[in-house]
């Protein structure tokens, strides 16, 4: 008895002294400076815990109140802030559809300040399961390792879906799948070993895109809604790099053309409107497949007048009952009318919106300071630029959640170099809210360690299956599935 | 006798080391600067995570711990032979517990003998030999337990641990145990025996095949080993033949005879000790390439800038690679001589000056250093980041890392600056420099009081173009038009027209340095003026510049001969195989 009370006071003790409550905090009229900025976004109910830091301040101690609006606390007082999973998802389940109100106090040199408290809104629309992207370092020509993987929303778990270790020498790129469902999903494999892998429910191809009437293999990738088509880019391309300080590198076409790939029959199905001397590329598909969307330029002589290249949004009506085209081609956004150029057009799987990327000129816009995020509405027209997602350096490569509430895009506004990925939001309304950082259990040092970038991001709404037993098989096996041209 | 075998058998482990820590410590030093750079250990746990969530991630971690040490070749000349040492050293404790015999204790060297050999090969790493010392301690362990039973079990234990800790190493474990057993032990029953060699062929088979279902390697890789080469897929034979020595040695010593006649010692332990010093000394040699060592030579005085010393080394002896060369040209260049010194030593071509780029992990590193001395700041960014890249084990270069950072912070990159300073305060030997430079950031007036980045920031371009390969001239022209007093670009100008015998544009250029303060113009640029003016008019009186009588007699000697012989190439190699008429007319 007498050792159970002993047992019951050291324990209070112990936890007595482990917490360090706030005592007479001085009022901050600011915002606490986290990293993450996670002031005032919005966030899908189901995400991981939002850890955040203090990498300008030391601090002894740092306590965290999260209140929910509809009910629910959870209460953090140590030296980092890490959320349980549990409570935070509990506590986000709670506020569904409305928000959390978080307090930061701060603890240093022996004395507490209390920051302004901020929200976060707890979106009622709900997200996919993952993200699948790449890895890889912001390099030139020569990559070392590299890999693609797949991001658990609800928490901080990454697998790796292909590494570049599996088959020495190859590069991996352009993963794509047909609006989030990984049972349809194409990716790019270089080098020796090179193919493209096509996954349709779970049966694996190996194709050799190259053919003698096309430019060259199967690029930028864009699945038909049905998943009998895939609409890809064929380019080629060169790297050029710039000497000055503020820019790196220029990725230039010198010839791009547009097909469509048909996987049951593996042909490759072409029209003449999009294999002109002009630059076709980035294809993508409407929503109700019966229009392909892609970027256009006038030819320029490349190298020379690389900055004079601006790509305009154009369409070409398709019937995906036969596979045939349109005969003529609309300009949705003139590049020359805006004196601007703009490249990855991802079309809403609702119907409603395209977004793409505004940059100065040029298709390779994640090297591009000043490329950013626009909106084209469907409805009427108008094209906006998404300001409230957009900062003072590139945000590029985007693609749309499965409900077309959420959308990831890559940007490099933390530090400038390596590109991380954000999401938002966007309501029935169209109004978007305020991006985060895809969060991470220690998010500054995750981020300031690593040396990759995050590329070609894309929503998944359920775990991507490949075999990768098969996957080394066939990629070392050196068969491949010739694609031949539709007569 | 005896006494006389056993005094050698104990000096021998220093004097091998000694010999080792000589050949690495100054015949061979700059393969350990070169393999140094390759590599950036980091004191974080998400390095240590990183290395050991793979088989032979300790033998890996330990290796690139203590190549982290050849900032200091001395230092690590002394790792390196304090390794071989310790690998002997196992070697013979194992085989003094098998059958103490002195006699044949020469032939414990081999192992250490065979790996010395490996490691002069840059591109196998420490971590093989790492793995090897980890192994034999596990065999010692085994050899300390007394129970058959319980050092079966430990064997399974070990050799599972093993696999995971030191890599495709780890069956040697396995067959020494049982070598052990039948040698020495000499306790099992033939049930156990089955049983051992049954659990032995399982744990064997089993690990790698475990890995692959968690890790993207090919599983020749996971059996052969991830960390012994930089190189992903090279032969495993070799380190095959140290592994059987390894089992070899100790088995074959338990029936060396002891007994002998004393004249029959004298002569065993002698062959044992000349063979070996032949053999030694052949495979060394066989391995050893001494002219990667010059090559690294020359790029570890330009990494220290130590121009003198490139001098020195070009006077000792002429440098024909071409990025000794082009190392030899730097060093001219900063010490004002290449105008008047560059075609005293041998010159091959533009190549020789700026070599065109290539996807490796060595070329750019040191092209880089002359991108970044003329104020390429981006370019000589773009080649450290690419060789690094570039390196087939996918470990990050210390010296890349700096180079990035230090540019970043020049342009005015802060963040991403910061970024890698913060990693390189977790190295050892770069941490004072990045915390020096963190102090910088956001400061340009203590960026500036740092004379060569002062300098560089001068002379970095504002307008911007693309980079050339084939106009490396332009290029040079433009980065001088941009800041007049960046003396280094003009006289790569000038070399480069020189070095592509475009004496047109020479001549066409030459105007541009005269405010770089000259006193008198240099004396490879007389002999291409006076060339030049020779093309168009015999009165070298009459050439516009002022060039000294010396040069024009000179031009009219070479001239001479140069006219009057068919095959004159021999004849003027002796009295202008220095100048630049020479290098115009016989070098391709």
């Amino acid at each position: 008895m007498k050792l159970n009370i002993v047992h019951i006071f050291l324990s209070i003790i112990v936890f007595v002294s482990c917490q360090e409550n706030v005592n007479s905090p001085s009022k901050i009229d600011k915002f606490p400076p986290i990293y993450p900025d996670y002031v005032g976004v919005t966030v899908p109910a189901t995400i991981a815990p939002l850890n955040f830091s203090f990498p300008d301040e030391t601090f002894d101690r740092v306590d965290v109140v999260i209140k929910g609006k509809k009910g629910n606390e959870i209460h953090v007082n140590s030296d980092a802030v890490s959320f349980s999973c549990s409570e935070w998802k509990s506590l986000l389940e709670s506020n569904k559809g409305d928000s959390l109100l978080v307090t930061v106090c701060l603890k240093q040199n022996g004395n507490w300040k209390q920051y302004k408290s901020f929200p976060i809104y707890i979106s009622k629309y709900p997200i996919d399961y993952g993200l699948v992207y790449r890895l890889v370092a912001p390099g030139y020509e020569v990559y070392s390792k590299m890999g693609i993987y797949q991001r658990e929303l609800a928490s901080y778990k990454q697998t790796a879906l292909y590494e570049n270790t599996l088959v020495t020498g190859s590069c991996v790129n352009c993963h794509s799948f047909n609006k989030t469902n990984p049972d349809h999903s194409s990716l790019h494999l270089r080098g020796s070993n090179g193919a493209t892998y096509m996954n349709i429910n779970g049966k694996a191809e190996f194709l050799n895109t190259k053919t003698d009437k096309t430019i060259g293999s199967f690029v930028y990738p864009y699945w038909h809604p049905t998943g009998k088509y895939v609409a890809y880019s064929v380019n080629k391309t060169r790297q050029v790099f710039h000497v000055a300080k503020d820019k790196r590198i220029e990725v230039v076409d010198l010839e791009s053309d547009i097909i469509v790939y048909q996987p049951e029959t593996n042909q490759v199905l072409t029209s003449d409107l999009l294999k002109t001397a002009s630059f076709e590329t980035f294809p993508a598909f409407s929503a109700d497949g019966r229009t392909l969307y892609f970027c256009s330029a006038e030819k320029k002589e490349m190298t020379k007048e690389y900055e004079d290249v601006k790509y305009s949004l154009c369409s070409i009506s398709f019937n995906p009952e036969n596979g045939t085209f349109g005969d003529h081609i609309d300009t949705l956004v003139s590049a020359t009318k805006i004196n601007k150029s703009i490249s990855f057009p991802r079309p809403s799987y609702d119907g409603k919106y395209i977004m793409f990327t505004l940059s100065d000129y040029g298709n390779f816009s994640i090297w591009h300071k000043e490329a950013d995020l626009w909106l084209l509405n469907l409805a009427d027209g108008s094209v906006r630029d998404l300001k409230e997602v957009n900062s003072d350096d590139t945000e590029s490569y985007h693609n749309w959640s499965s409900n077309s509430h959420w959308f990831v895009f890559s940007s490099r506004r933390d530090g400038g170099l390596y590109t991380r990925l954000y999401i938002a939001s966007i309501d029935d309304k169209g109004k978007v809210s305020k991006p985060f950082l895809l969060p991470q259990e220690d998010p500054f040092r995750y981020y300031d360690e690593s040396v990759y970038s995050y590329n070609v991001p894309d929503f998944v709404s359920s775990p991507v299956k490949w075999d990768i037993k098969e996957m080394e098989k066939g990629i070392t096996s050196k068969e491949r599935t010739q694609v031949k041209i539709k007569k | 006798m005896n006494k006389v075998i056993k005094y050698l058998v104990r000096t021998l482990p220093f004097l091998f080391g000694l010999v080792v820590f000589l050949f690495f410590a100054f015949s061979y030093n700059n393969h350990l600067h070169y393999e140094e750079q390759l590599q950036m250990f980091l004191f974080t746990s998400d390095y240590w995570l990183d290395l050991i969530e793979c088989p032979g991630g300790l033998a890996d971690y330990i290796g690139t711990f203590f190549t982290q040490f050849f900032y200091y070749s001395w230092l690590g000349a002394l790792i390196i032979a304090f390794l071989l040492v310790l690998l002997q050293q196992q070697i013979s404790m194992l085989v003094n517990k098998i059958k103490r015999n002195e006699l044949f204790a020469p032939l414990t060297f081999i192992p250490s003998i065979l790996f010395w050999q490996l490691l002069c090969d840059e591109n196998f790493l420490l971590a093989g030999l790492v793995s090897a010392l980890l192994t034999l301690l596990a065999v010692q362990i085994y050899s300390f337990l007394k129970n058959p039973i319980a050092r079966i079990c430990i064997s399974v234990v070990l050799l599972s641990i093993l696999y995971w800790l030191v890599g495709g190493i780890f069956w040697v474990f396995g067959v020494l145990s049982l070598i052990f057993e039948w040698v020495y032990f000499k306790q099992f029953s033939k049930k156990q025996w089955l049983i051992s060699i049954v659990l032995l062929l399982l744990f064997v088979a089993l690990p790698p095949l475990v890995a692959k279902n968690y890790l993207q390697y090919p599983l020749s890789r996971l059996w052969w080993g991830l960390s012994y080469n930089r190189y992903p897929i090279v032969s495993p034979y070799p380190l095959l033949i140290i592994w059987l020595s390894l089992l070899i040695i100790p088995f074959v010593f338990k029936y060396l005879s002891t007994e002998m006649k004393k004249n029959i010692k004298v002569l065993c332990f002698t062959v044992q000790i000349v063979l070996l010093i032949f053999a030694g000394n052949a495979l060394v040699r066989l391995t050893a390439d001494w002219s990667k060592e010059e090559i690294m030579a020359y790029d570890y005085s330009v990494r220290m800038k130590d121009w003198n010393k490139v001098i020195a080394m070009a006077n000792h002896k002429d440098p024909s690679a071409p990025l000794s060369v082009a190392c030899l040209n730097l060093a001219l260049s900063k010490e004002a001589k290449i105008g008047d010194c560059m075609f005293r030593y041998y010159q091959n071509g533009p190549e020789g000056l700026l070599p065109s780029f290539q996807r490796d992990f060595t070329l750019p590193l040191i092209v880089g250093e002359i991108y970044y001395h003329l104020g390429f700041l981006n370019t000589s960014m773009r080649y450290a980041f690419e060789a690094m890249e570039a390196i087939p084990d996918y470990k990050k270069s210390s010296r890349a890392m700096m180079r990035i950072a230090e540019v970043n912070l020049l342009n005015g990159e802060y963040k991403v600056a910061a970024k890698y300073l913060r990693m390189l305060q977790h190295t050892m030997f770069y941490s004072d420099w990045a915390t020096k430079a963190l102090a910088c950031i956001g400061n340009e007036k203590k960026i500036d009081m740092n004379p060569e980045w002062a300098m560089l920031r001068k002379y970095r371009l504002e307008k911007d173009f693309l980079f050339s390969e084939e106009e490396k001239d332009q290029m040079l022209g433009l980065l001088f038009l941009h800041c007049p007093t960046n003396r280094m670009a003009y006289e790569y100008l000038m070399a480069y027209t020189l070095l592509t015998k475009d004496l047109n544009h020479f001549v066409q250029y030459f105007p541009l340095g005269k405010n770089l303060g000259y006193k008198e113009i240099p004396a490879h640029y007389q002999e291409a003026l006076i060339f030049a003016w020779s093309n168009h008019s015999s009165d070298l009186e009459k050439t516009p510049w002022p060039i000294n009588s010396a040069v024009k007699q000179n031009l009219l000697s070479y001239a001479n001969i140069y006219s009057a012989n068919k095959n004159s190439e021999a004849l003027l190699f002796s009295g202008f195989s220095q100048t630049y008429w020479y290098y115009l007319h016989f070098r391709k």
